[in-house]
Order: C-alpha cells, then sequence, then structure tokens
C-alpha cells in the first residue's frame, strides 16, 4: 500500500514538471478578438463598393456614401480592438468588379456576423455592433 | 433596463401616432401600404415590450392621447420627413437596451433597432434624402 503511494506521488511530481516548469514551448498566439471577421468584412466591403464605383461610375453617387458607412465601422472596430487598420489603397484595389445584386448577397452574410456577435457581445460592445448590424441591413435595403 | 424598456415603449407609442397621422398624407398606393405595414410591425413591438414590462412588473406611465409633432405634416415631403424622424427615434431607443440585456431579450432589441433602420433607409431613399443611411443607426 505504502509503495504504491510513493508511486503515485512520483508520478504526480513528473506529470507537474512536463507542465511548464521544464517547458520551453513557445506561448500559443493570442485568439484573435471576436470583433475581427466584422473588421475583415468592413473593410472588405469599403473596398468592394470602390470597386464598384470605378467599374460603373453612374453608381458611384449611390454606392460611395456605403463605402464611406464601412470605412467608418472599420476605422471604430479598430480603434476597440487595438489593431492596425490596413492602409486603405488611393485607388480601388484590384480584384472582381461586383454587381449589385452580388454587393446585396455581401451586405446580408455581414449583417449576420454582426448580428451574432451583437447577441454575444459583453454589455460594453453590444451597441457597437447592433449599429454595425443594423447599418448593413439598411445597406442590403437601399440596393434592392 | 426597465428604464431602456420603458423608453422603447414610448418610442413605439411615438411611432404608431405618427404614422396614424402620416399614412393619410402619403400619395403613392405603394407608400400608403408600407406605413401600414410599419405600423403595424410597431404595434407588435409595443405589445412585446407591454408584456415584457408587466412580467417585470415595472410601473410605466400611460401613453399620452395625443403626441406633439415636430413638425406639422401638411404633404407628402413632411410625411415622410416624420416617418423618417420616428424610425430614428426608435432605433436610439432599442439600441440603448442592447447593453443592458442578454440573450433573448437582446435580440429582441437587436431587431427593434435593425427594422426601424432599414425602414429608415426606405423612406429616406422614397424621399430622395442622400445618403440613404447612417454609418451608426440609433447612435444618438
Amino acid at each position: 500500500m505504502k509503495r504504491r503511494q510513493l508511486l503515485g506521488t512520483a508520478a504526480g511530481v513528473s506529470a507537474l514538471a512536463g507542465c511548464g516548469l521544464f517547458d520551453d514551448d513557445p506561448e500559443p498566439p493570442p485568439a484573435p478578438d471576436a470583433l475581427q471577421p466584422l473588421l475583415d468584412e468592413a473593410v472588405a466591403l469599403a473596398a468592394a463598393y470602390d470597386r464598384a464605383a470605378v467599374a460603373e461610375p453612374r453608381l458611384a453617387a449611390r454606392l460611395t456614401p456605403l463605402a464611406d458607412d464601412h470605412r467608418a465601422h472599420a476605422a471604430e472596430l479598430a480603434k476597440v480592438i487595438g489593431a492596425a487598420l490596413p492602409s486603405t489603397a488611393p485607388s480601388a484595389p484590384p480584384g472582381p468588379a461586383y454587381s449589385l445584386k452580388s454587393l446585396r448577397k455581401a451586405e446580408q452574410v455581414a449583417q449576420k456576423t454582426a448580428a451574432a456577435a451583437c447577441r454575444k457581445a459583453p454589455a460594453a460592445r453590444a451597441a457597437l455592433t447592433g449599429s454595425i448590424a443594423a447599418a448593413r441591413a439598411a445597406h442590403a435595403e437601399v440596393l434592392r | 433596463m426597465n428604464a431602456q424598456l420603458a423608453a422603447a415603449l414610448a418610442a413605439e407609442e411615438a411611432a404608431i401616432y405618427a404614422y396614424g397621422i402620416l399614412g393619410v398624407r402619403l400619395t403613392a398606393r405603394g407608400e400608403r401600404t408600407e406605413a401600414r405595414a410599419a405600423e403595424a410591425a410597431h404595434r407588435a413591438r409595443r405589445d412585446v415590450l407591454v408584456t415584457k414590462l408587466a412580467a417585470l412588473r415595472a410601473s410605466t406611465a400611460p401613453a399620452p392621447a395625443g403626441y406633439a409633432l415636430p413638425f406639422e405634416v401638411t404633404d407628402r415631403a413632411s410625411a415622410l420627413k416624420l416617418a423618417i424622424r420616428v424610425e430614428d427615434g426608435v432605433a436610439q431607443a432599442w439600441r440603448a437596451v442592447l447593453p443592458v440585456t442578454e440573450g433573448g431579450d437582446r435580440s429582441t432589441a437587436l431587431s427593434g433597432l435593425t427594422d426601424a433602420a432599414v425602414r429608415a433607409a426606405r423612406w429616406r431613399r422614397l424621399g430622395a434624402v442622400t445618403p440613404a443611411t447612417l454609418a451608426w443607426p440609433g447612435r444618438p
């Protein structure tokens, strides 16, 4: 009986040693902020509107305010997360030109991301994410 | 939470009253249909809030019989302007509920905010108000 207890203790000590003291594994990278997907979407949507406005100049007056909304969201999200905002390209970055229909679809997908984030957010972030979800829904509405 | 829910109720009551006034000033049939649908949506939200506040045993001020409109509604343009004004007010009220709720109650508040923002955008578009959207719906 005594012998078994002793063995047990020894096993416990070696297990302890394995979990940290002599471990030189690098720290795992911090998990991305829960709002990072919202920031990525805001940046991507702003760029998509810019491309569409360049491809179809007659739509520019309609699409530019929507792009500006997304840029405002991206700036505020970056501030809250403490992330660097990707520098905005002076002209429309390369990529596929979007139709109004595909932009509307993208807004609807992004609205779902923001709504899910709002439902799970701590109180301090609930209004921010809620407004972003509502803005994306309103964008989809005016693209009808 | 009760104060924010009571404020949302007051905003919904004001919206119901406003749509009753402004609906008849809209000229296109589609616009009148839209106003009726909006009024019904606000009534449904009002009922949810009344039930919720009763369950919380929160006392609320009775809805006034009439509201002072921010401006006179005399034609289609002023009717659309009032519709935009009340939807922005409803959005503000529901946005304030978000931080003080969780779970299903927060989802209800988010729907209230989102639907008001969508309707405000629709009215702005019909009234040729640019831009038709706000970057931060519900932010005072």
